[in-house]
């Protein structure tokens, strides 16, 4: 019956509302640049979220544990084959997702009989070659887009969309403390969004008082791209005591 | 649960260099015409090596790095065929660093110590054919042992730990001598000496052998060229800056 065209279209889009329905309660994550790199934060109740991928580069996703880890794996994968059998400038995030994980995702969308990946990706690059974009999207089914100096990704459309457009007022020169202040609200306005059952986006104020509020059994997870790092390898994953400081102010009650 | 070996990888795709298969004939002949020490001290290991590279008579390179940083807290250090030895460390880096970050853990020591050993193995019909022969030097801070560790490798990959000291490379009968008496009639042990001291040995050790041995290069004001003095301590991996080398020369 899958090849009368009808159907495929009508079996895609299917897959297309269910891997949106298994994505819709998925935790934000926010990328933002700062002034001695990148940084991803996001919130969880349990698995990391932010990873390595190579030297410069760093990984987030939103979805199923099992398939995030798959994608790591594969993209981890291609890039230490580059980095090995080329250099580690040729390791590029453009390269990376345009002729790595997007097609991956895509094949894995479009096959009817393999399961798709439930998880959409948010990928990052430090100080890209010729100015670059620092970031970058992938969604479920494969499409993928750049995203200048800030990203978002989220269980739906409307936080995406809500944190994006906050985004645009963070500037990418702060200070670590103050973006790490700054990302937490973002992060807070798409939370906020995702429960926002008519899509309304919630006030600054509202977001606020979320915060304070504490967040529910969720550890914020940060890490950066820090070209101040000596080391050959620019991520490092902040510890608790690292962003207990910075914070502090966002969950005084 | 799927493979977390670089080296794995490497062959499932088809990328692993092959070694060709050894001639009928073959001899085993060591050709390592350069000078590698590694001294252990209070604060760690001091590794060094000349920078000179040789093929029979000849000089082909003044500039060859022969001290390698595989990642924050370990170094290797070679003698032997350069092409060969530049490619097992860069296959004991990308493993290691492969490792750490699918694992999200780091690889321990041993761990390390035994991959290297592999690629020894690996390695061996070149080395038989007496082409490709290497013959490292590993060393690293221990952060569970809260010390230096230093291992040395046969051709076959057997390693060693060294208690000391460790030289290999055809320099090292001349230092060898020298690292024992210092050590066992010297002013201190080498296990107590600061790390400076431990750096200002290995260079003096490094001129004793230049002086002896053709195939070891030596410190060349006029023409830039300083051997590669690397500290492994607690805190990481320093590479003696050559500024902080040049001054010890003058003072010396």
């Amino acid at each position: 019956m899958l090849e009368e065209p009808y159907r495929w279209v009508e079996a895609i889009n299917n897959r297309r509302e269910y891997v949106e329905d298994q994505l819709a309660s998925g935790s934000p994550v926010v990328g933002t640049m700062y002034a001695d790199g990148v940084l991803l934060l996001t919130a969880t109740p349990g698995p990391r979220k932010l990873f390595e991928v190579y030297d410069e580069i760093a990984f987030a996703a939103v979805g199923h544990p099992a398939d995030i880890e798959k994608l790591r794996k594969a993209v981890i994968d291609i890039a230490h084959l580059e980095g090995f059998n080329l250099s580690a400038n040729d390791v590029t995030l453009q390269r990376l997702v345009s002729f790595g994980i997007g097609p991956l995702m895509k094949a894995a969308f479009d096959e009817l009989f393999r399961s798709p990946f439930v998880a959409r990706v948010m990928m990052a690059e430090l100080d890209p070659d010729g100015g670059g974009d620092a970031f970058f999207t992938i969604d479920a089914d494969g499409s993928f887009a750049q995203s200048g100096g800030a990203a978002a990704i989220s269980g739906n459309a409307e936080s995406a969309q809500a944190m994006t457009a906050q985004l645009q007022t963070v500037s990418p020169e702060l200070p670590l403390d103050q973006a790490l202040g700054a990302a937490l609200e973002v992060w807070g306005l798409g939370r906020l969004t995702l429960d926002a059952r008519d899509g309304e986006v919630p006030s600054a104020e509202a977001v606020r008082d979320f915060l304070k509020g504490g967040l529910q059994g969720l550890t914020v997870e940060a890490a950066v791209l820090d070209r101040e790092r000596a080391a050959k390898s620019k991520f490092r994953l902040l510890s608790a005591e690292q962003l207990a400081e910075p914070l502090a102010s966002y969950f005084e009650v | 649960m799927e493979s977390c070996d670089f080296l794995d990888l490497l062959k499932e795709r088809g990328l692993l260099p092959a070694a060709p298969v050894a001639a009928a004939e073959a001899s085993l002949q060591p050709v390592e015409g350069t000078t590698i020490i590694a001294v252990r001290c209070a604060d760690g290991v001091v590794v060094a090596g000349d920078r000179r590279a040789t093929m029979g008579n000849s000089v082909v390179y003044d500039r060859a790095d022969k001290v390698l940083i595989i990642d924050d807290e370990a170094v290797m250090a070679i003698a032997g065929s350069p092409a060969v030895a530049w490619d097992i460390a860069r296959m004991l880096e990308m493993s290691v660093q492969y490792y750490r970050r699918s694992q999200l853990q780091g690889l321990s020591l041993d761990g390390k110590v035994r991959t290297l050993s592999r690629l020894l193995r690996q390695n061996l019909p070149l080395a038989m054919q007496g082409i490709g022969a290497v013959v490292p030097i590993f060393a690293a801070f221990d952060h569970a042992a809260a010390e230096g560790k230093i291992f040395f490798y046969d051709l076959l990959g057997a390693e060693f730990e060294c208690v000391d000291f460790c030289a290999t490379g055809s320099g090292a009968h001349i230092v060898r001598g020298a690292l024992y008496y210092q050590n066992r009639w010297g002013p201190q042990p080498l296990r107590e000496m600061a790390g400076e001291q431990a750096v200002e040995l290995v260079l003096k050790m490094l001129e004793t052998a230049a002086e002896y041995d053709t195939a070891t290069g030596g410190f060349r004001e006029a023409a830039h060229i300083f051997p590669q003095v690397v500290q492994v301590t607690a805190a990481g991996l320093n590479t003696v800056p050559e500024a902080d080398l040049a001054a010890f020369y003058q003072g010396a």
